[in-house]
């Protein structure tokens, strides 16, 4: 194999990994935090990407990349606000709680899914990406566009991380998380910071959402995909540090661009699936981390 | 007679459908230092959790500094079990509102916030004073008070030893700036020598004037911090002891057993 198609699939799975990181992160911050598993991550996504096409087109005004990332960010970070209190806060007390969100996130999904093809239809759609030139790199021509995506999904969660390390918010936050009577005693509000966490996580598949939809196409179900393979990387790489699941991210966006190029594209997935259950069977907590849930 | 800080008229609660303490009456006046004793699996900490506003109380007062922090009237058995009766079910009392009030409580075994630094977590504590003045006081009174802590500034709390969690916890409840501070069993597992030092810092926290409901079962420990001592048996206040014939370790448990022990 050449020297710059080895380089080519190595750029296009780090970028992948890139946008899995962004995605798999939100999950895993649920997951840690409200202990659910959010099956909405991917509709979310979707719906991120669909706000942020809308933004751009004409009658909405055409404003540039840049607001619509704004917007879309900003509404689903509303919406994920909102949808707290609909899905997951009526089931807190309930000892299913795990199982009720599961269904109760699935039916979002659906009913997001479902609104976006109401809304939109079924035809692909793109947004149009603010960089178009193609760079050399080590031989490979690479999109521009493409580094850009990669630094700011990392930037955006080197962001969360510091947010939830350095100020007082985001350490009532994981406050919340470790230990959530204690944080009831402290007079924490608990369901508005849960609320905050679905918030952010739905922003960050939004954002993630915006970079798929301008490299690829976007539909009503594009989101399904995403959601997988975050569900991977979660399970693959374990939730004991904030990092664990970027690591993971990595790993699978590169093993399924190799696997792509010599496998096939109708293989990567069952490679996938294979690394996560020879994780689940050898190392149940992860790859990278000893513990089940940390923030 | 002044008003009364804390007044619990009536009070009973537990783990539905269980009921752990009923009808408990008390009253704590300002600048009081009272101790709760009591066999082991009697209902004092569940008593206290439902004072904090962690438990729903089934039926009777809590009042503190004259107003009302649960709701009137006794609480509904369960209706339905096919329903999510959860959702129709509202809390009757919030820990939010007793800690907005300044009743902070304690955790007997806290184990606070395992991944969070001592840094961190003390840092966030001062949350629950609302507003209430003299946090940075407090914070440089802290340093004092326990000097360890210093030495573990950046140690995560699932590293500290169990005496070191305990004046995290402590402190974290004095940087709520309590109007009353109840501590649950704050010397439980703790060694004779820590026991004197942690004795020491609650003595110290005492002068500063704040007061205190202490639940231990260490007589010594409790007879040498407390003005009152209230014996607490199968759920339900049996006795109240004045300061003055204050009981040694073998004369409380002849007053609770009858000499059987
Ligand atoms: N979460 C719970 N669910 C159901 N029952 C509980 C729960 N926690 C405690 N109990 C029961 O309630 C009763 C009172 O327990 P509680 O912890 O209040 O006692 P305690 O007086 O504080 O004892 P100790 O001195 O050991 O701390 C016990 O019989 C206990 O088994
Ligand atoms: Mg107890």
């Amino acid at each position: 194999m050449a020297f710059d198609t080895f380089m080519f699939i190595l750029m296009s799975g780090i970028l992948l990994g890139g946008l899995y990181a962004l995605m798999a992160t939100g999950l895993a911050v649920v997951w840690t935090t409200l202990g659910v598993f959010n099956f909405a991550h991917g509709a979310f996504v979707t719906l991120g990407a669909y706000v942020a096409w809308q933004v751009t087109q004409p009658v909405a005004g055409g404003f540039g990349f840049m607001i619509a990332v704004l917007m879309s960010v900003t509404v689903m970070f509303c919406l994920g606000f909102v949808l707290h209190f609909a899905l997951i806060k009526p089931f807190e007390r309930n000892q299913n709680v795990v199982l009720l969100a599961v269904i109760s996130t699935l039916a979002a999904a659906s009913i997001i899914e479902n609104g976006v093809l109401l809304t939109w239809g079924p035809r692909d759609k793109q947004i149009t990406p603010p960089i178009g030139s193609r760079i050399n790199f080590f031989g490979a021509s690479i999109n521009a566009f493409d580094f850009v995506i990669l630094a700011v999904a990392l930037l955006a969660l080197f962001a969360l991380a510091l947010f939830l390390r350095r100020t007082t918010m985001g350490r009532t936050l994981r406050a919340a998380a470790q230990n959530r009577e204690a944080a009831e005693l402290m007079g924490l509000d608990v369901p508005r910071l849960f609320a905050i966490t679905l918030g952010i996580s739905a922003a960050t598949a939004a954002l993630a959402g915006i970079f798929v939809g301008s490299l690829r196409f976007i539909n009503p179900s594009f989101g399904a995909d995403p959601l997988m393979k975050s569900l991977i990387v979660v399970i693959l790489g374990g939730v004991a540090r904030f990092t664990s699941p970027i690591y993971a991210a990595f790993v699978v966006g590169i093993a399924e661009s190799f696997s792509a190029y010599f496998l096939g594209l109708y293989w990567s997935p069952a490679l996938l699936f294979a690394m996560m259950i020879a994780v689940l069977l050898i190392k149940p907590e992860g790859l990278f981390g000893h513990r089940s849930k940390t923030l | 007679m002044t008003a009364a800080l804390l007044e619990l008229r009536g009070l009973t609660g537990g783990y539905p459908p269980v009921s752990v303490f009923r009808d408990v009456n008390l009253t704590i006046k300002p600048g009081e230092h009272v101790g709760f004793f009591g066999p082991n699996g009697h209902g004092k900490t569940t008593l206290l959790k439902t004072i904090a506003g962690v438990l729903d109380p089934w039926d009777g007062g809590i009042y503190f500094e004259g107003n009302r922090l649960n709701a009137e009237g006794a609480m509904q058995a369960r209706v339905s079990h096919n329903l999510n009766y959860d959702l129709f079910r509202k809390r009757r009392i919030k820990a939010r509102d007793v800690v907005d009030a300044g009743l902070i409580y304690v955790m007997q075994g806290n184990l606070l916030f395992p991944e969070m630094t001592v840094e961190e977590v003390l840092d966030i504590a001062p949350r629950a004073a609302r507003g209430r003045p003299g946090v940075g006081q407090m914070r440089r009174q802290i340093h004092d008070l326990f000097p360890r802590l210093r030495e573990r500034w950046q140690s995560k709390v699932r590293y500290l030893s169990g005496g070191e969690r305990q004046m995290v916890s402590i402190a974290v409840g004095l940087l709520a700036m309590p109007r009353l501070l109840m501590l649950d069993e704050p010397t439980l597992g703790l060694s004779p020598k820590l026991r004197i030092e942690l004795s020491q810092a609650v003595q110290n926290i005492r002068e500063t004037g704040v007061p205190l409901i202490i639940v231990d079962q260490n007589v010594e420990f409790l007879t040498s911090l407390v003005d009152r001592l209230i014996l607490f048996d199968h759920g339900t206040v049996t006795r109240e002891i004045p300061a003055e014939n204050m009981p040694d370790h073998a004369q409380l448990m002849e007053m609770m057993f009858g000499g059987a022990h």
